[in-house]
């Protein structure tokens, strides 16, 4: 980490966050120290309701809201608020007299002490204070040959109407402001670009020369939101066509079904070497898991974050999802990973929430398996190898054995590497604890065969953190951080990024190997194929 | 042939109570940390300082903190000691990591220097349920004998003489664990770990208003 808030550090004034309340819209100046957003805590004060009392400490800063205290300190990337340790992704910074903070102390900190709903999206700058609708809008776009689609998840489903303008669509929605993520597309002949409506909650559509007709249509989205799909024609016959035109497209309710002509767009998609992932959500049945002081048990959250967060990725991202339970049902630790072995999962993602006799502890935190309790058995079994059995229909192959204690080791380097993206994306929406990406020897990771973290999603025991993780907004903001990690995995791993397996554990190099400790347990069927490649190697 | 098959019998009969006394009858008679223990039964013998585990302020992280204990001749014994310290409440405010009621029911030392504690049942019933307190708990054993007894290596816990996958769901104990001191707090440090790196290495804020 690069110490960037130095005195000699330069600073620039940087896009401003759009504050959102009942009260109206508002701009949130923000200035750039050595590529940190920051924000001037003078800003944050009249919004917030926040006090500076006279008679400061050299190098910290009290403020009040109300009777609730939040101390910062120069250069300290900690905050005290209301007695308890928030951390900052940057101090704090102190400049002639004033006090910048990171925009996420909005988030972290502010959240705390208001009595209102605060959030802090960072993608679409917005800062929400109180309880008015924002939904957020995901823009994608894809030309299919002539056509085009576009596609807008509405999380949460928010109504709309959709105008048609000379040179543009505008789709106005029912709320109070939008949370509007669209990403760059490059113009063509029948859509120029996509951007926000400045003076109402709408997205416009440009649209280019060729443009001809649209048809929509609207489905309810698994998770609580809706998906609006707007599929753009070009104008039909030119006069300078000597073919007859086809029929104009009346719109029609047969357009909800898919357009035959269309290619599904998942066989657009970019070539994908992550197909599934494995949820599992932590504890059920008779074990109960961690309980909060009003009764939450973790096993229900942990069930509730894992169906939302399947809804996304099976609706975001159209990939497979293997869920380790489905109901409020006893899953022993080890089968747990078998069940995501024998699904042959890409990643493995295990749920849970934290609690502590300390009423005060606070905080998400994600866990990769530590190498260190199981460098014997690597080193026992640095050998093991393929065995050859019989095939229905005559002759044989080799049947790659792995020791159940063994399964994990070779994926910890990128087991890392993912959990230390989870930690980041989370980071950006819920609070952390101070020590939000660390290594530990649990067991439910041991025998996956593929990267795997486990999360912990915060502390039941703590009653305000209770009350979070059994709310809408922070299990989505939940779900849409893991998802947005194996987003950004996935990513990389298309790119060829992550390392091809770890250096800490040799391939084998020999037939003979012996089957290692544990009498021989295997980690699962979905290891037939020669892994050595990474998730690349795998065969469909 | 009858008095062949009697003869089975017997030859069969002898060679199950001689296992019975091997494997059951020798190991309750001479439990095997009593028999070092004779040696030291005295009380009035001299103090050793120890280092035992406890849970933070903020809870999360464990603190070390020094006691002095009886002074043992033998491994298992001392072994014995400290567990008793390391389980029993501490004087507040210090909180324990391990749940009230547990009780240390055998500790076995093997020459490789594994030791295994087999724990009541309690130390899982009256557990938090959290993996970060799990951590603790299993860590405040492992570290509290391997800090203070460089003879032994690494441990086990057994819970009612079994082996377990886990205490409450998370850290896995089919293995005997190494000293792992990455959830105690440096006492150098003296805050709260892995703040963002501040600009210069002052001195902390403390934490409390």
């Amino acid at each position: 980490m690069l110490l960037t808030a130095g005195p000699g550090g330069s600073q620039t004034l940087d896009e401003p966050l759009t504050l959102v309340s009942s009260e109206g819209r508002r701009l949130l100046p923000t200035v750039a120290f050595d590529g940190r957003r920051m924000v001037d805590l003078r800003q944050l004060t009249g919004p917030f309701g926040l006090t500076i009392p006279e008679n400061q400490q050299p190098d910290r800063l009290t403020l009040l809201r109300g009777e609730q205290v939040i101390v910062l300190t120069a250069n300290q990337g900690l905050v005290s608020v209301a007695g308890t340790l928030v951390s900052l992704p940057s101090p704090p910074v102190q400049r002639s007299g004033f006090w910048y903070v990171p925009i996420d102390f909005i988030g972290r900190v502010l959240a705390l002490v208001h009595d209102q709903n605060v959030e802090l999206r960072r993608r679409s700058g917005l800062v929400i204070i109180g309880d008015i609708r924002v939904p957020q809008v995901v823009a994608r776009y894809q030309r299919i040959g002539p056509q085009a689609r576009l596609r807008l998840m509405i999380t949460p489903a928010a109504d709309h109407v959709i105008e048609q303008e000379p040179g543009r669509l505008v789709i106005t929605f029912e709320a109070d402001a939008l949370d509007l993520v669209v990403s760059d597309i490059a113009p063509d002949t029948l859509v120029r670009g996509l951007r926000g409506v400045d003076t109402r909650p709408a997205l416009a559509v440009d649209l280019g020369n060729a443009f001809g007709a649209y048809t929509s249509r609207s489905e309810p989205a698994i998770g609580g939101g809706v998906e609006l799909v707007i599929d753009l024609q070009p104008a039909p016959a030119t006069a300078t066509r000597v073919v007859p035109p086809p029929a104009p497209r009346v719109p029609t309710p047969a357009d909800a079904a898919p357009d035959p002509d269309l290619p599904a767009l998942s066989e657009l998609a970019p070539p994908r070497t992550i197909r599934a992932i494995a949820i599992d959500p932590g504890h059920g049945g008779d074990d109960t898991g961690t309980r909060g002081p009003d009764g939450t048990l973790e096993k229900d959250v942990t069930l509730a974050v894992a169906r939302r967060l399947r809804n996304l990725i099976e609706s975001q991202l159209g990939l497979r999802v293997v869920l380790t339970r489905t109901a409020d049902t006893t899953v022993a630790l080890d089968e747990r990973a078998a069940i995501a072995n024998n699904n042959r999962a890409d990643l493995f993602i295990s749920l849970h929430t934290n609690a502590s006799v300390r009423e005060s502890a606070t905080g998400a935190e994600v866990f990769y398996l530590s190498l260190a309790e199981y460098d014997a058995e690597a080193r026992a079994a640095s050998g093991f190898a393929g065995q050859l059995v019989p095939v229905v229909g005559g002759g044989s192959r080799v049947l790659e054995i792995v020791p159940w204690e063994l399964a994990q080791l070779r994926h910890v380097d990128q087991s890392a590497r993912w959990a230390a993206t989870v930690a980041d994306e989370l980071s950006l929406r819920l609070p952390m604890s101070p020590r939000g990406l660390q290594e530990a020897p649990f067991r439910v990771l041991v025998g996956a065969n593929m990267p795997a973290v486990l999360v912990e999603m915060g502390f039941i025991s703590n009653p305000d953190q209770e009350a979070q993780l059994t709310s809408t907004t922070f299990q989505t903001a939940i779900a849409n951080g893991l998802l947005r990690s194996i987003i950004r995995y996935r990513d990389a791993v298309a790119r060829g990024v992550p390392p091809a397996g770890p250096a800490a554990f040799a391939p084998p190099d020999g037939p003979d190997a012996a089957l290692a400790a544990r009498g021989g347990r295997i980690a699962g069927l979905g290891v037939t194929q020669d892994f050595h490649d990474g998730l690349q190697g795998r065969s469909p | 042939m009858k008095r062949d098959s009697w003869l089975y019998v017997a030859l069969g009969a002898a060679a199950a109570l001689g296992a019975w006394v091997l494997f059951v009858g020798l190991p309750r008679w001479y439990p095997p940390d009593s028999l070092p223990a004779a040696t030291g039964t005295s009380t009035a013998g001299p103090l050793v300082d120890t280092t035992l585990f406890y849970i933070s302020d903020d809870g999360m992280q464990l603190v070390e903190f020094e006691r002095r204990l009886e002074q043992r001749v033998e491994p298992a014994a001392q072994a014995r000691v400290i567990l008793e310290a390391q389980l029993a409440e501490p004087p507040a405010p210090l909180l324990s990591p391990i749940p009230p009621g547990t009780r240390l029911l055998a500790l076995y030392l093997t020459e490789r220097g594994d030791a295994f504690v087999d724990l009541s049942e309690e130390v899982a019933l009256g557990h938090s349920g959290g993996s970060l307190e799990e951590l603790f708990t299993v860590y405040a054993i492992v570290n509290a004998m391997t800090t203070n007894l460089p003879a032994i290596n690494a441990v086990q816990i057994l819970i009612n003489g079994r082996e377990v996958d886990t205490l409450v769901g998370h850290v896995d104990l089919q293995r005997p664990l190494e000293r792992n001191m990455q959830w105690v707090a440096d006492p150098a440090a003296e805050t709260i770990p892995e703040a963002e790196p501040a600009l210069e290495a002052e001195p902390a804020p403390t934490p409390t208003i």
